[in-house]
């Protein structure tokens, strides 16, 4: 009989039927990519795994990269689940990722200034006027603001999946305050550290280029008359979920990690209170809302904010990155726009795919919605973080009714699209102790700066940990992986 | 730097250094009262107050018996006291928490660890077998703390408001011991010569301040109340004396205040005056009124403390 021990990790892997599986092929070969990879993971045992995995971990929590769950007594601070075994992208399909990313961020960048200044897209009737006026993220503040350099969203996430079809679909953008990045980077840092063999037989291209990127292209959208811009990150405190990024970021690109409270304007420039008395701060990357970033502004009970940021930022004396008012355009009412943005706007075909989206707005769309509630899923335009989603197929008959009801009785606030099925990647489960398929998605990261654009070569493989769950989303219970893109 | 950020910093460097008297303390009382040579310095009792006493809360009832575990719960890893070496862990690491971006990843880690450590450790084996255990952890733990603040991060302003704070809390916590183990000496007299000068406490003072054999290698004679003082107050070259601390102290304030000539109201100043005051003064003048010479020292200290709040940490 065979012992834990001497089972190899992958001896119990399943493959089912009709799903896209990121290394094996249909026939069960593996794909040539992950062969190598895959001859080095298969050689060691279960409990060898567990180990490495078990020092990961360790290693994440030392360095204090966690979350709190708050309990009955006293909080607790949890890692974010983080699986061994990456996932690896070759070189042109990486290509065809980076493209398209760019091309979308540039397209929305066009559409944000448009939609605050002349709004041509929808006097030329590609975009109905319904979906800005009603968008609760369109900001009539920023009506005629002119950005410094004309950059919206300096910083895009991309939320990229692969289709059954083997294709490449975009998800979802999210360029308000895209979030993950730094848990790429230490998904690399806490793979080397426990398994710096397998980067031998492998050219990958690095991450932690990123902090170094940023800081340039932000420090080039500074505001015009100032020659080295002093740049900082507002954060909204240590107690904010993301907070390690954000301190993370902070310390990579060596400025200051700032709260509201740091920071003062005072004839329509901003300063930060230092030891040494008040420094003049020239572009903040801000990873606080829009409603929140001034309370003279926008939520009048805002402590996290700074009183008189946005009329600096109006005047041009501060660059805000990403700019206010950038989620019009990344609800997912506009999203299903994008193909016809990026024609309108730059002439070209969109080099990403997006998802065939029902608009429950437009009355015939809305009774093909209701007819096929099983066959879709329906989500709300505005909200993130994978919450209100229904997953058709995965509903009882009284879900669905409830269902129709709502989107009946609010059509503006819902859109629907073909069930896609996510890619799976083989994934350790702690609770299996073996590898089974998960499926996967990729947040890439795209930075817009004055005439030059940065896309990560990596991203955020997210997984969704639960057997069948296709909402990878840390909120709901996903994991990540190290994400792997080959040079040339 | 920002204001708040420095602020958070001055009081890591503070709870750190604070963490470590105060398990020290603890340590070498306990163990060193085992076979003490008179019974009052043996006594159970006598240790706890004596505990209590350097943390700050005297009992003063003398008849009142107290239970070791409770006491030794208390100062160690009761996190409703605000004089526990948990709390002291707990809000250094807050305050690393708030400044992350500015100390270096190793710094982190390891207070991070050491956190984790303190708040897992088990509070039975703690009280009934284990004091000896925690205690020397801290101690070393707090030592690998200062030396990642020394070794790992940019010698500029960030490191000088850290040192600030080590430096102005470790004279606190040096006066403080000094000012216990001195009660401590007037109820536990010798048994030859003059009974306060040559008590056992002097010994433990020293050893509390890791510094017995240093003295032993500069005095080479038993210690007594004049040389322990003289070691611990004045002499700037024992790196756990009052002096050294200042002086210290005065080096890190002029990193941070780089003016030629400072206002009279400013901490370089105030720090300045200080030193001078101290690195002429003799340990006879200190012994005419010892406690009221050491709860001065102590007041200078918490003075410098509140100015740097007002001149640098305003935000």
């Amino acid at each position: 009989m065979e012992s834990a021990t001497d089972k190899t990790i992958f001896s119990s892997y399943v493959r089912k039927e009709g799903l896209f599986d990121e290394v094996f092929k249909n026939n069960g070969d593996v794909k040539s990519v992950y062969q190598k990879l895959l001859d080095l993971y298969g050689s060691r045992s279960i409990e060898d795994y567990v180990n490495l995995n078990t020092k990961a971990k360790s290693s994440f929590f030392n360095q204090g990269i966690t979350f709190q769950v708050y309990g009955d007594k006293q909080s607790q601070e949890k890692i974010f689940p983080f699986d061994l075994f990456p996932r690896i992208i070759d070189p042109k399909e990486w290509e065809i990722i980076e493209k398209g990313a760019i091309q979308r961020s540039l397209a929305l960048n066009h559409f944000l200034w448009d939609v605050y200044h002349d709004k041509k897209i929808v006097k030329d009737g590609i975009v109905p006027i319904e979906l800005l006026s009603s968008s609760p993220n369109y900001l009539h503040q920023m009506m005629d603001v002119d950005p410094p350099s004309k950059i919206y969203n300096h910083i895009s996430g991309t939320d990229i999946i692969k289709h059954s079809d083997g294709n490449y679909y975009v998800l979802e953008d999210n360029i308000r305050c895209p979030s993950g990045v730094s848990y790429v980077i230490c998904n690399r840092t806490a793979l080397k550290r426990a398994l710096f063999g397998v980067f031998n037989h492998y050219k990958t291209h690095t991450v932690t280029n990123y902090a170094e990127n940023l800081l340039n292209l932000l420090e080039s959208v500074k505001p015009p008359g100032v020659d080295s811009p002093v740049c900082v990150v507002i954060t909204p405190g240590m107690f904010n979920s993301a907070y390690y990024e954000h301190s993370y970021l902070a310390k990579a690109m060596g400025v200051e990690l700032v709260e509201g409270r740091d920071l003062f304007v005072e004839n329509d420039f901003v300063y930060m209170k230092t030891t040494q008395g008040p420094v003049r701060v020239d572009v903040v990357y801000r990873r606080v809302d829009d409603l929140f970033i001034d309370p003279m502004e926008f939520n009048p009970d805002s402590a996290l904010g700074v009183p008189g940021l946005f009329a600096a930022y109006r005047k041009g004396n501060v660059t805000i990155a990403n700019a206010p008012g950038t989620g019009v355009a990344d609800d997912k009412a506009i999203y299903t726009y994008v193909p016809e943005i990026i024609k309108y706007y730059l002439d070209e075909e969109p080099i990403l795919k997006n998802v065939h989206t029902y608009h429950c707005s437009r009355p015939d769309e809305l009774q093909y919605v209701l007819d096929h509630v099983k066959e879709l899923v329906i989500k709300p335009v505005d909200e993130a973080g994978g919450y209100g989603i229904s997953i058709g197929n995965r509903l009882t008959k009284d879900e669905i009714e409830k269902v129709k009801a709502e989107v009946k009785a609010n059509p503006r606030k819902y859109v629907a699209q073909p069930i896609m099925s996510l890619s799976v990647h083989p994934t350790y489960i702690d609770e299996k102790e073996s590898f089974e398929q998960r499926h996967v998605d990729l947040r890439t990261f795209t930075v817009l700066g004055h005439d030059q654009q940065f896309v990560l070569k990596g991203g955020l493989t997210r997984v969704a940990l639960k057997e069948g769950n296709l909402i990878v989303n840390s909120s709901q219970g996903g994991g990540s992986k190290d994400t792997w893109v080959l040079k040339q | 730097m920002l204001a708040r950020v420095a602020n958070n910093l001055f009081w890591m460097g503070r709870y750190i250094e604070r963490a470590e008297h105060v398990a020290r303390f603890m340590n070498v009382n306990y163990f060193s009262s085992l076979d003490a040579p008179n019974q009052l310095s043996q006594s159970r009792q006598f240790v706890l107050r004596s505990m209590l006493f350097m943390v700050g809360d005297p009992v003063h009832d003398e008849s009142l018996k107290l239970n070791e575990p409770d006491i030794l719960y208390d100062i160690g890893l009761n996190p409703e006291k605000n004089y526990s070496i948990i709390n002291s862990i707990k809000v250094a690491r807050e305050n690393a928490n708030s400044s992350r971006d500015l100390i270096s990843t190793e710094l982190y880690e390891s207070l991070n660890k050491f956190y984790h450590y303190v708040m897992n450790y088990p509070t039975d084996t703690f009280v009934k077998t284990n004091l000896y255990d925690f205690t020397v952890n801290i101690t070393e733990m707090t030592a690998v703390l200062r030396g990642k603040i020394r070794g790992t991060l940019l010698h500029d302003e960030v490191y000088a408001i850290i040192m600030m704070g080590v430096n102005i809390e470790r004279a606190i916590q040096i006066t403080r011991i000094i000012n216990t183990k001195y009660n401590d000496a007037l109820m536990a007299k010798g048994s030859y010569g003059d009974p306060i000068g040559n008590s056992f406490e002097w010994t433990t003072l020293l050893k509390c301040a890791e510094s017995y054999d240093m003295m032993r290698r500069l005095y080479k004679k038993s210690p007594n109340s004049t040389s322990t003082l003289e070691f611990l107050l004045l002499n700037g070259r024992c790196p756990r004396s009052f002096m050294n601390c200042i002086n210290q102290v005065y080096k890190h304030i002029l990193e941070i205040d780089k003016k030629v000539e400072y206002a009279k109201c400013s901490t370089a100043f105030m720090v300045g005056k200080i030193r001078a005051e101290f690195e002429f003064k003799q340990i006879e003048e200190i012994q005419e009124d010892i406690q009221g010479n050491l709860n001065l020292i102590l007041n200078k200290m918490f003075k410098i403390s509140e100015n740097m709040e007002n001149e640098f940490f305003h935000y």
